[in-house]
This record gives C-alpha cells, sequence and structure tokens, in this order.
C-alpha cells in the first residue's frame, strides 16, 4: 500500500494531508498519485491553484513530448480536479475558486480537442451562452458552461451584458446548435424574450434551439417568449442540452 | 510521430469521472447558495463585477473588495445591476 511519501510532488502531498479528510479519498488519492507520473503531478497541481497559462503550458509540453493525451486527461487534469471537488465539498474553497480551476481545465483540454476530433470523437454539439443585455451576474451561466464543457458540449461565451445583435452575430458566425441565455433580474430577464424576437425579425430563429434560465426565469415565461428549453440549474442545463439535440448520455464520438 | 488515436470507450470513462465530480460540485452549489454568496471567494472577497451593498473597501489597494455579508443573511436582495 502506498504511503503519502510515495507521492513525490510536494504541492499534492500537502493538499491531501490538509484538505483530504475521509480515508477512504485519502487512500484513493495516494494511491492514484503515487502511481502517475511526477509530470503529470504537476499538471495536477497547476489546476488545483487555477494556474490557467501554466496548466496550458505543462499540458501543451506534455503532449509535444507524446504523453497519451488520455493519460493527459485522466491523470493530469481529471486527477486534480477530484482534489477540487472535495476542497469545494468540504468548504475549504468557494464557487470563485472553482471556476478558476475549470478555467484551468479548459486549457488544457484546448490541447487534447483536436487529438480527440482526428480520433474521430467529436463534441456533444456547439453551444453559445450569454447573459443578456443590461445584466452582469454571470455566475449562473459559468456553471452551466462549466457543465456542459465537462459533458462534451463546445461552449462559446458571450460573457456578459450581450445584446441581442452580438447574440445573432455569435449565431451567423459560429453556426451554433444551440443559444443559451440567462438573467438573473426581473428587469432583465424580458430581454431574453426582446433576443428571440431579434432572431425571428431576422429570419434566423430556425437556425438555433434557444434555452433560457436563471434564478426569476420560470417554465411559463420561458414557453410564453417562445423559448425551446427552460432549465433551472446546471444539472438541468445540460440534461435540457443533450434533450434538445436528442444526444443520449454516452453518444458523442464517432464523427 | 503523431499522437496515438484516442481510444472512444475510454474516453466516455473519462468524460463519465468528470460529470460525477462536477455533478457533486452542483450539489454542494445548491447547499451553499442558499446562504453564502457565490462571487464571495476563499479570502472574502467579493468577485462580482457589478456593485452590491455587502461590498467593503479592499485590505490594499489593488485587491478585489472585501465581502462584508455575514452568510445568514440573503445576499441577493444587495446585488444591484450597476
Amino acid at each position: 500500500m502506498p504511503e503519502l511519501n510515495d507521492v513525490e510532488n510536494q504541492f499534492i502531498r500537502q493538499e491531501i494531508a490538509e484538505f483530504v479528510e475521509r480515508p477512504e479519498e485519502k487512500e484513493r488519492l495516494i494511491t492514484l498519485f503515487a502511481r502517475v507520473t511526477p509530470r503529470m503531478q504537476q499538471i495536477a497541481a497547476a489546476l488545483i491553484e487555477g494556474e490557467n497559462t501554466e496548466v496550458d503550458r505543462l499540458t501543451r509540453a506534455a503532449l509535444d513530448d507524446k504523453v497519451p493525451a488520455l493519460e493527459v486527461m485522466d491523470e493530469g487534469l481529471i486527477a486534480g480536479m477530484g482534489i477540487v471537488g472535495i476542497k469545494f465539498r468540504e468548504n475549504y474553497i468557494f464557487v470563485p475558486e472553482v471556476l478558476a480551476c475549470a478555467r484551468a481545465m479548459k486549457a488544457g483540454m484546448a490541447h487534447i480537442e483536436p487529438i480527440l476530433s482526428a480520433s474521430g470523437i467529436q463534441p456533444l454539439g456547439k453551444v453559445i451562452m450569454g447573459t443578456v443585455k443590461g445584466d452582469l451576474h454571470d455566475i449562473g451561466k459559468n456553471l452551466c458552461i462549466m457543465m456542459l464543457r465537462g459533458t462534451g458540449f463546445e461552449v462559446i461565451d458571450l460573457g456578459v451584458d450581450t445584446a441581442p445583435d452580438d447574440f445573432i452575430d455569435a449565431v451567423e458566425e459560429h453556426q451554433p446548435d444551440l443559444l443559451g441565455m440567462s438573467a438573473l433580474l426581473t428587469t432583465t430577464m424580458p430581454n431574453m424574450g426582446k433576443t428571440i424576437d431579434a432572431f425571428i425579425d431576422a429570419g434566423l430563429r430556425d437556425n438555433v434551439k434557444i434555452m433560457v434560465g436563471g434564478a426569476p426565469v420560470t417554465q411559463e415565461f420561458a414557453d410564453d417568449m417562445g423559448a425551446d428549453g427552460y432549465g433551472k440549474d446546471a444539472m438541468a442545463c445540460v440534461s435540457l442540452a443533450k434533450d434538445l439535440l436528442g444526444v443520449s448520455a454516452r453518444a458523442p464520438a464517432a464523427g | 510521430m503523431p499522437q496515438q488515436p484516442v481510444d472512444p470507450e475510454a474516453y466516455h470513462q473519462s468524460v463519465e469521472r468528470i460529470n460525477e465530480i462536477f455533478g457533486s460540485m452542483m450539489v454542494t452549489v445548491d447547499e451553499l447558495v442558499g446562504h453564502r454568496c457565490p462571487y464571495k471567494n476563499r479570502f472574502d472577497q467579493c468577485t462580482a463585477a457589478f456593485g452590491c451593498r455587502n461590498q467593503r473597501k479592499a485590505r490594499e489597494p489593488g485587491q478585489l473588495k472585501v465581502c462584508g455579508a455575514d452568510d445568514k443573511l440573503d445576499y441577493r436582495s444587495a446585488w444591484q445591476d450597476g
């Protein structure tokens, strides 16, 4: 049975010792990190720290040196995210830190995605996401994006305060399968309907499925403004995206 | 020599592990947002790009503002769209 000192990376050792309390999780992580190469431990450590430029650099270097893509994904990125999940559950870190780690993971996955594509593994679909005009609240949208990317969707993030014309321009440019809009304020929520109307006026409404969400949004409101679907949270957003595109839980792959 | 192709089945297993981790995180998010603002980081700083009545002066110049919420009241009523 490996011991903590068998994990070469000092930062990972400290993370396990300081933040992982459940014996079965500690044992599993020690066994995992004692087995993986120091290089993968380094990627995991950078991801836990939310250092996306470092994850970017280390991932690219590992792949350039012919480390298999799935090894980088499993033993670097996902292994690191496993510790992030535990720290979040135990309230050592909070949503902003989790989102920073998710951005670091995206930086690493950006180098892996072309290899997946070359292997015939295509994204489940392409999604454009944005918070509507006048609204600067982005946590819900960002959590949805994290979940969608984790599930295998390609996501283009338009950010906050997105005008109808910006949504239209992005759809024309990227030709997505889905468009997701979020709003947190009751005062900005009507801008979802205005954006949908803008798509109708531009003759583009049938080009893309539109899903909406956010604290004040309801299924009834989504129906009234003519959205294709409503998700109450990030998990529901992923289920809805799959439903709207008719993909099953294990579908993606062969492209 | 190019990278070896990725086995789709092994990739699916990796995606399932990510989903497991992220799914568990969303359970924590649901529990957390009932009492702690999601924009508040581990240093009790506000990461929001908008104004909030709970924002206090930053500890040092150039740092994020400090969140003054006590994690007991409904923080959402303090959010502004500015």
